[in-house]
């Protein structure tokens, strides 16, 4: 009996954990507002501007995304927040104008990068980039 | 590409070339570049002492060294103010660096020019070690045109020529009793820098220091110094190998006595922290 109600326990004490575990990872919503969301890239997407937003990434981005953006940077374990993986298609089928306001704005763990990219092309090149890393 | 993709053309504005070097510093002397406004810069700097006692004082790196504390900031846009302190002679400085030119991508301006320049004072008690008789005796000044060029994403160069100015210098007495200067007032001298990117965060850095004017004695010695510089978002780190020994300019241009020819050289470091205001 009493091993039974142990057992129990320990299933209910599992269940709840994992619910609550699932519900962590559930990224919160972040709202972008249309005007951002529909502003169109000006900035064709090439080889120099990948590049460009590839020097970007790994100055400013890949110590918390990780270098492919699968959020495994060496800092991603100190943070409250875990970061997505940006290669699937949860972030992929964002528009541009979204990344460029997300990456621009920033939220919680994720700085704004408004003042340490004040240049817009940059943005542009940084979300030309993203977009290498879908899979 | 991603199907959600809306770029529309290039950006057709005049555009400039970016990251010409990763900081304000390369190893003794200023790059080219003026942070974008709004930088707020935190500099802690060390020369080590000589390593030429090898294992007894582990290289310099426990013998006397020079420090300094310094801290920028960007007010306006290609504009940089700055501050400094170090324990050499106690002095203290105040810096202004302009961005005059900037290099295009398009070729339309192959350089980028920027003016640097400083003045020092010697803040120690005014006693018998010390040349001060007026106040004015204690200033120096730093005059420097840099010139640079970014010559592919990896390899950057700066050519910097400058000018030292002592208010009052050590002389001596001649056989006449005639008061004779060592050094001249002011001194000429050229820089040559480059850096190579071995990453995106990673760089390969050198510094060739020539003073070109000749004084009654004590000539200064060049400087060759190399080494290596890391950038993170918010961080600058270099640590390099080199025969300057002091972290305010006029000095190295005027006092150096390391000589390479006779491996006097040192360890130093400079570490910058940035914030964006």
């Amino acid at each position: 009996m009493k091993i039974n109600l142990i057992l129990t326990a320990a299933v209910l004490a599992t269940g709840v954990a994992s619910v609550a575990f699932t519900i962590d990872q559930q990224p919160k919503p972040w709202p972008v507002p249309d005007k951002n969301a529909k502003m169109p890239n000006t900035v064709k997407s090439n080889g120099e501007s990948i590049a460009a937003g590839k020097a970007l990434w790994n100055m400013h981005c890949s110590s918390c995304h990780g270098k492919t953006g699968l959020g495994d940077g060496s800092k991603s374990a100190q943070l409250k927040t875990q970061p997505q993986d940006l290669s699937k298609a949860a972030l992929q089928s964002q528009s541009d104008g979204s990344l460029a306001f997300k990456i621009s704005e920033g939220r919680d763990d994720m700085p704004s990068f408004k003042k340490k990219i004040p240049d817009q092309e940059d943005i542009w090149n940084l979300v030309n980039f993203v977009r290498t890393l879908k899979k | 590409m991603a199907q959600d993709t809306t770029a529309v053309g290039s950006v057709k504005k005049k555009s400039y070339t970016k990251n010409t070097f990763e900081g304000n510093y390369i190893i003794d002397n200023q790059t080219v570049m003026v942070p974008i406004k709004g930088t707020l810069e935190f500099d802690i700097q060390h020369r080590f002492g000589s390593t030429e006692k090898g294992t007894q004082d582990l290289f310099g790196i426990f013998a006397s060294a020079n420090m300094m504390l310094g801290a920028s900031y960007v007010p306006i846009k290609d504009l940089q103010i700055g501050f400094g302190a170090t324990n050499e002679r106690m002095q203290v400085d105040v810096n202004i660096k302009y961005a005059i030119l900037k290099q295009t991508k398009d070729g339309s301006m192959p350089v980028s020019v920027t003016y640097f320049g400083n003045m020092a004072a010697d803040t120690r008690k005014k006693d018998n070690t010390t040349l001060f008789v007026t106040t004015s005796d204690r200033f120096s000044y730093f005059y420097q045109l840099i010139v640079a060029r970014k010559i592919s994403e990896k390899l950057s160069v700066q050519v910097s020529p400058s000018i030292s100015h002592f208010n009052n210098l050590e002389g001596y007495l001649n056989d006449a009793g005639q008061v004779m200067p060592i050094l001249k007032n002011d001194n000429v001298s050229i820089a040559a820098s480059g850096r190579y990117k071995i990453s995106d965060g990673t760089a390969i850095i050198a510094n060739y220091d020539q003073p070109i004017t000749q004084n009654p004695a004590n000539n200064p010695h060049p400087n060759i110094s190399f080494g290596i510089e890391m950038k993170t978002s918010g961080h600058d780190f270099e640590i390099f190998f080199g025969n300057y020994s002091s972290l305010i300019p006029q000095n190295n241009n005027v006092y150096n006595q390391n000589d390479f020819k006779k491996r006097q050289f040192l360890i130093g470091f400079n570490i910058s922290r940035l914030w964006n205001f």
